[in-house]
């Protein structure tokens, strides 16, 4: 089965830059973590077909970002996925869902796939949207927040991880599935595996390539958040008078 | 100005009143229709069901036509047909909108973002789709006359749902807890939850956990997972007892008011996020604070 594999280059947020707003243009990238599940997952069911990963850039500036990308497609070729598209337009960068979604969706066409695998929502805007807006691009059904996943005869068969249960649904192939953390356990590359990656291809696309064009960008400015914590620390004393001093806190601020 | 409403709450009603003009709602059943009379200008009963984001997504893309803005719940589903919506009507779709506006053309909003470390002001042109977290926004919707129509598709989903398996579910509602203790890996063994439990029970508190303990040891069901894949909570005291404090979990208790950390290590990052912390052998300070609360509250 020809699986791709949605990669998203996410802004690390634990090492977010921050002056007065995020300075997203220096904070470092990585693998939006939910991603690995996703390779894990495909080079589980590819089989003898190809498994790629396909990237496009969305955070600028995009010379750098071209090598921060390359280093983050390199780990996911360790864990086992053949090759790779890296998407990168200065007109993607900052672009609106859609146009990234088209980009895609531009990718899947012109390489092929059966099914397409990606993370439930990317660790760093935390929306989940672009598999069905994936899915929507190409036609293909769509069965997000996957758990568990079986192919039988060329339908799938997931178990969706809903909030109050559990849904078994069907659906034939081509489709796109989004999956959860507990899917798997994704592996570890071996050094082995790491200097093999080294070897596999990486092919670039601008959207000319792709013969697309897209929509105007949108307008997004990230304020960070103030934590305004009191970062008391008890540390002092035998256990008993710790916890005195923690209830005289609580009662304090009227909580207990 | 016209809003639609997919899968209509009160509170999506009312947000959507809020925009100001015309609201429509998109119901699957008569039943549901028959709930929100009074509350939405139109009323669109879809015979499709509504447990298949792709076949919603169809019936909302008839509806959405000539409409300004889309609301849907934060919901799994609501975001998944969110995002197919969106692409269908070549809209952007703002999910967990933490406030809504449409001002000059286009939808404001915020929502957090980065591992909820930001805000982020969006500004998108009409039409749009936003989904809502539940919660956020609270007030009626103001009484209006109804009219109610019927949509009929005849497009055979893809998806066929072969069996629902509802998930283990105690009493517990987090997201409307007062007090949560909330226990991480600090605690060696299953059984040692118990403490916890005990605590929670004298301070008249729920239990919350880390992702660890509901995800990877299974020692508590799912329900009780706090944080950016869990549940998000608010309570006035949120108790993080060996919990050492990952970002993913500090993400989903941002809006407590109070938050307190028991932790042996001294570098935990959880001390870094938290009102007051004591470093402290779980084991030894949680029995005495058990003892000294149910104390207090017997006074």
């Amino acid at each position: 089965m020809k699986i791709a594999v949605l990669i998203k280059t996410a802004l690390d947020t634990s090492q977010l830059r921050v002056r007065d707003t995020v300075v997203v243009e220096e904070t470092p990238l990585k693998i939006s973590d939910i991603d690995r599940n996703a390779v894990e997952e495909a080079v589980k069911l590819k089989g003898q077909d190809k498994a790629y990963g396909v990237t496009v850039l969305k955070w600028g500036p995009l010379q750098r970002r071209i090598q921060e990308a390359e280093n983050v497609l390199r780990e996911a070729l360790a864990m086992g996925l053949d090759e790779a598209y890296l998407v990168a337009d200065e007109k993607l960068i900052n672009a609106s869902h859609a146009a990234t979604a088209k980009a895609i969706a531009a990718v899947v066409k012109k390489v092929g796939a059966d099914l397409v695998l990606a993370g439930e929502a990317t660790v760093d805007n935390y929306t989940g949207q672009i598999p069905p807006r994936v899915a929507a691009e190409l036609g293909w059904p769509v069965v997000t927040y996957v758990r568990e996943l079986k192919v039988e005869g060329g339908k799938l068969v997931a178990r969706r991880d809903l909030e109050d249960h559990v849904e078994v649904v069907e659906v034939p192939l081509p489709a796109v599935v989004s999956v959860t953390r507990e899917i798997n356990q994704p592996r570890i590359p071996t050094l082995l595996a790491i200097r093999a990656a080294m070897k596999k291809p990486i092919n670039k696309l601008t959207l000319a390539d792709l013969g697309i064009s897209v929509e105007p960008k949108v307008s997004a400015a990230y304020k960070p958040l103030l934590m305004q914590r009191k970062k008391v620390v008890i540390k002092d004393g035998t256990p008993e008078e710790k916890a005195e001093k923690l209830i005289q806190y609580l009662k304090q601020e009227g909580v207990i | 100005m016209k809003t639609l409403v997919v899968y209509p709450s009160k509170e999506l009603l009312y947000v959507a009143s809020t925009l100001g003009g015309e609201v429509v709602a998109l119901v699957f059943n008569e039943g549901e229709a028959e709930a929100i009379k009074g509350k939405a200008h139109r009323v669109v009963v879809a015979n499709v069901d509504a447990r298949l984001p792709d076949a919603v997504a169809e019936a909302a893309a008839k509806v959405a036509q000539g409409v300004d803005v889309v609301l849907l719940p934060s919901t799994k589903n609501g975001k998944t047909v969110g995002g197919l919506l969106a692409q269908r009507i070549g809209a952007e779709l703002i999910v967990d909108a933490t406030s809504l506006r449409v001002e000059g053309g286009a939808l404001k909003a915020e929502r957090y973002v980065f591992g909820n470390k930001a805000v982020a002001t969006v500004e998108v042109p009409l039409p749009a789709v936003a989904t809502v977290p539940p919660g956020r926004f609270q007030g009626e919707p103001p009484a209006v006359q109804t009219s109610v129509e019927k949509l009929q598709l005849d497009t055979a989903p893809k998806t066929r749902i072969v069996s629902v398996e509802e998930k283990a579910r105690g009493a517990v509602k987090l997201e409307e807890a007062e007090i949560i203790v909330s226990v991480g890996r600090g605690f060696k063994k299953k059984e040692d939850l118990q403490m916890a439990f005990e605590l929670a029970k004298v301070l008249g508190g729920q239990v919350g956990c880390s992702r660890p303990i509901a995800a990877d040891l299974k020692w508590l069901p799912e329900e009780h997972w706090v944080g950016l894949s869990g549940k998000k909570v608010k309570p006035k005291l949120y108790l993080a007892v060996g919990i050492s404090g990952q970002p993913q979990h500090i993400a989903g208790i941002l809006e407590s008011r109070i938050i307190a950390a028991i932790n042996n290590d001294p570098s935990a990052p959880i001390f870094q996020n938290a009102d007051y912390g004591v470093v402290e052998d779980l084991y030894k300070i949680v029995p005495i604070l058990i003892n000294k609360i149910s104390k207090l509250k017997g006074q």
